[in-house]
């Protein structure tokens, strides 16, 4: 046998649907704030209550962040969106109906680039991106049901994939990558333990080439590991099913992750008939040419596109890309400190590596971004630059940057204040070079013969001369001026 | 008799009719203090405001069980302009629960009289204000129309009943029926104030994404040829056929060019409209669940089960069988043979009244069969109801403009006649009224007098 035998035998099929949060000042159809975490019932009004009378009004930047992320998924725009009724009753859905997107979203038929382990990239099918209402939130205490309509009418953007992945750790990279698109974009913190972005997997397997088997829906997959984990045990519990000839069932299961197993939440044949109609509170949006035209300008570089240009515009090496670009204001602020100097070929190496180095130990440290810092990108080139310039050792430069950090105050401050700037200048160095170059002959005179190791003598001598302050580099260049030029003087 | 000069003779006036019709579910006169100190085109002007709308101090029923004792938390866009021209609202009219029905007897608290028979209905589903209107308790009352609710009422009790362009009126704040057809209406005395009215409640309003701003009569009003529907024998009572003859030979005798077609598509009126409208109510009632506000029954041990038993009891059977209906409609599987094949006749028929108003300025009908009839299914049962909508459904279907006018009095009760214009066109409507008011104004039912404002 060539192959394992589930290898050789089924063919996994793997589908998402991944929900966003949308980061937007006001409810998706209310003038509501659109906040996490406040008191419960308190960003609520007549709209989002589902009050008698009251009508849906189509906030306008959730729209544009809906168009944004299709862009970024290459999807083709309908030329009319629809807004649909989608019925279903729950006690946290005020309107007992959810407006969503159904027969015309906003986007349809796109791709993700999913880069994959070992490098090599593949197209996911996007099925489709539309734009719906988030529902309120049960709460079951004891034999009280509460309930909080915060999140009531908040905009969720729902992106549905093909079933084009194959492992669970092809989904988890999935959802990691497409994480990092959406936040670069802007139009959500992501943060998947708030529930700022969610994500349901249906998966089904079956003999290669005979197409899609019996799927089932995971939910509760409340991080990118326990979607792997989740997948990996319905692959291997349909694979079980199957092989022992029985059939799947299809069903949502939820995810439990003390046990580490899905268990049936309910079958397809008690599931909702959705009922789906126009929603006749809301005229078909027709987007204007010149409004997605602005939209599209104002896309941000995504980070696959942007690792491959700063490896062939700074020449930085492909870890140091993918490092930087993992998070956009990372990205950013290594732009912002290249742009300083645009003139010193070797700087974007040098802060690639900075940053990579030095600076993301602290951070992962403090446990903060890079944007809520004290280090700011002209902060961080003046460090450089004074080490440039030998102001200071790359290790005082260190030393520089954790001050900085802690202290909140310029690098040049810092400098100065601690008296770490007060090493003999280059006259000085070069005076004192002088004079123990003189003091000293024979030594001077056994280097120009050669014996090159000597010159350490004279590094020591100078260090001890200047208390250590001097740049290592800077001595090493003066001695050997001077014991080269030495004879001629003489 | 002006009002504030002699509060205590209205207000007796009030109770006495109040007592005979019961069109008000809630009635405060002592709104109306200060009326004189508000200045605006309606200073002053007391008007009743059917109980789908809302207006904060008051309470929102709707006629119905389920939201029972609700106040409403916020006011209607509508309202709020009249308000902001001086006119101040006095009280919340009775009518069929969530604007299903004829009759107003489908409302869950009190029974509606006509001021011109006791014994009959005021129509519906606007009962109460067109009641409130004919008794003269208020010069004007809001309702609203989703297939005829402010034009037929409006004609069983002898005033004029306006259902404008769908979206020049803003619907925010009114309880949704049916969305794609509701409109916020008039029912007033005179055409001068069912203008009044109009205008100032017009224009787009950013809480109602399916809201415009008027543009204007294309053609000031104009009015010169008049297509007048054919009607067939038997189609309508003897008194309406009468009436609808009569109106017809005015028309002729004031030199207005007439010229006599025929709707094929107002066959298909009432199924189309009672797919439309329930498809889109079983959606739009489901909110009411008794979770947030409103009737919550007792019986129930989760909050699923509380839902079921307070949806149970709360609503009323007419409710009931459209929410059926609707539900029924839109299941997946049939919503091509039901929902989605009703939207193509709703084009096909505003395609023929558009081919009609190339040749014509308006469009006369009936605006229904028969006069008021009487309460309980002795003269239509429920399913007769329906049935009779036919000729009030098309403009709710189009979204064309169209005024129910009074024309006649019948046997003791008032019968009107209905024009309609194309999109836009009110003004049309206005004129047209106003000429014909001239020779017909609005009736005063026996005993009911006109109280002058200020």
């Amino acid at each position: 046998m060539k192959n394992s035998k589930t290898k050789a035998k089924y063919q996994t099929f793997i589908g998402l649907e991944v929900h966003i949060h949308l980061i937007t000042e006001s409810k998706v159809f209310c003038g509501c704030r659109n906040v996490f975490g406040s008191e419960p019932n308190t960003n609520v009004c007549p709209v989002c209550m589902g009050y008698p009378g009251v009508l849906p009004s189509l906030n306008e930047e959730a729209v544009k962040k809906a168009y944004q992320v299709a862009m970024a998924l290459n999807c083709h725009l309908n030329e009319k969106a629809v807004f649909e009724r989608k019925n279903y009753f729950y006690p946290d859905m005020p309107k007992n109906y959810q407006i969503s997107q159904f027969e015309f979203p906003f986007g349809v038929d796109g791709y993700f680039d999913l880069e994959l382990a070992d490098g090599s990239t593949r197209k996911i099918r996007i099925h489709d991106v539309h734009l719906e209402e988030d529902a309120g939130k049960m709460i079951h205490e004891g034999s009280q049901s509460k309930l909080d309509y915060n999140r009531a009418g908040t905009p969720l953007l729902e992106i549905v994939t093909e079933p084009d992945l194959v492992t669970g750790e092809e989904a988890e990279a999935f959802v990691q990558q497409f994480r990092q698109m959406v936040r670069y974009l802007g139009v959500t913190d992501g943060n998947m333990e708030e529930g700022s972005l969610r994500c349901d997997a249906n998966v089904s397997i079956n003999e290669f080439g005979k197409g899609l088997g019996t799927k089932t829906e995971c939910k509760n997959l409340n991080s990118s590991r326990f979607i792997k984990k989740a997948l990996e045990y319905e692959i291997k519990r349909h694979t079980k099913v199957i092989n022992s000839g029985d059939t799947i069932i299809q069903e949502t299961r939820l995810w439990d992750e003390s046990s580490s197993k899905t268990s049936s939440m309910r079958t397809k044949e008690s599931s909702n008939d959705y009922r789906y109609f126009p929603e006749p509170d809301l005229p078909p949006y027709w987007p204007e040419t010149k409004f997605l035209a602005d939209i599209k300008e104002s896309l941000v570089e995504l980070p696959g596109i942007r690792k491959n240009r700063f490896i062939d515009e700074y020449g930085i090496n492909q870890q140091q890309a993918l490092f930087l670009t993992s998070e956009k204001s990372m990205a950013d602020f290594f732009e912002t400190v290249v742009e300083g100097d645009i003139e010193d070929k070797s700087l974007p190496g040098t802060v690639a590596s900075w940053l990579s180095g030095n600076v993301q130990k602290i951070l992962n440290n403090s446990g903060q971004g890079i944007e809520e810092s004290s280090l700011s990108p002209r902060r961080l080139l003046s460090i450089l630059n004074m080490i440039k310039k030998d102001k200071i050792s790359t290790g005082i430069g260190k030393k520089v940057l954790g001050l900085v950090f802690e202290a909140d105050k310029d690098p040049e401050d810092i400098v100065k204040n601690m008296g770490l700037d007060e090493g003999p200048d280059e006259s000085e160095i070069f005076r004192i070079v002088s004079d123990i170059v003189d003091a000293n002959p024979k030594v001077a005179e056994a280097i120009r013969d050669g014996a090159d190791k000597q010159i350490g003598f004279f590094m020591g001598q100078v260090m001890k001369a200047t208390s250590g302050k001097a740049n290592p580099g800077k001595i090493q260049k003066l001695l050997r001026e001077k014991i080269l030029t030495g004879p001629e003087k003489n | 008799m002006k009002i504030k000069e002699n509060l205590d003779s209205y207000l007796k006036y009030v109770s006495n009719w109040e007592e005979k019709i019961g069109s008000f579910l809630e009635f405060d006169i002592s709104r109306t203090k200060g009326m004189s100190t508000v200045e605006g085109q309606l200073a002053g002007i007391p008007f009743g405001v059917k109980d789908n709308f809302a207006v904060e101090g008051f309470n929102i029923t709707c006629g119905s069980k389920i939201l029972e004792g609700v106040s409403a938390p916020y006011t209607a866009t509508s309202v709020a302009k009249l308000q902001a021209a001086g006119a101040v609202v006095v009280g919340k009219t009775n009518l069929d629960a969530f604007g299903m029905g004829s009759s107003t007897d489908n409302s869950a608290f009190k029974i509606t009289n006509n001021p011109w028979d006791t014994n009959r209905v005021a129509g519906g589903s606007s009962g109460g204000s067109a009641a409130a209107v004919a008794a003269g308790i208020v010069p004007f009352a809001l309702g609203s129309d989703t297939g005829g609710s402010v034009r037929q009422p409006a004609s069983f009790c002898g005033v004029y009943g306006l259902k404008p362009t769908y979206g020049v009126v803003s619907r925010y704040g009114l309880t949704a029926y049916a969305s794609s057809l509701d409109v916020v209406g008039v029912v007033a005395r005179t055409v001068e104030m069912t203008k009044t009215v109009f205008d100032t409640m017009k224009g787009q309003d950013i809480k109602d994404n399916t809201s415009v701003s008027h543009p204007g009569s294309r053609n000031n009003g104009d009015v010169k040829k008049i297509a007048v529907l054919k009607i067939e024998d038997g189609s309508l009572s003897d008194d309406v056929a009468k009436s609808y003859l009569e109106s017809r030979k005015l028309l002729e005798k004031l030199g207005y060019d007439i010229v006599e077609i025929e709707l094929p598509s107002l066959e298909y009126v009432v199924p189309v409209y009672y797919t439309i409208a329930t498809a889109e109510a079983s959606a739009n009632l489901a909110r009411y669940n008794g979770l947030r506000y409103g009737y919550r029954s007792k019986n129930g041990n989760d909050p699923g089960e509380i839902m079921q038993t307070s949806r149970d009891e709360g609503f009323g059977d007419e409710v009931k069988l459209r929410i059926l209906l609707g539900t029924y409609v839109l299941r997946s599987g049939f919503q091509d043979q039901f929902y989605h094949k009703a939207q193509k006749i709703r084009t096909a028929i505003r395609n023929e009244f558009d081919k009609i108003f190339e040749l014509a300025d308006l469009i006369m009908m009936p605006v229904f069969p028969t006069a008021a009839f009487k309460h309980g299914s002795t003269d239509l049962d429920p399913f007769q109801q329906k049935v009779a909508d036919r000729y009030t459904c098309a403009a709710n279907l189009t979204g064309l403009p169209a005024l129910a006018i009074p024309s006649s009095i019948e046997n003791g009760l008032p019968v009107g006649v209905q024009f309609t214009a194309p999109a836009f066109e009110e003004d049309r409507l206005f004129n047209i009224a106003k000429v014909l008011e001239k020779d017909f104004p609005s009736p005063l039912a026996p005993g009911t007098k006109n109280w002058s404002i200020i």
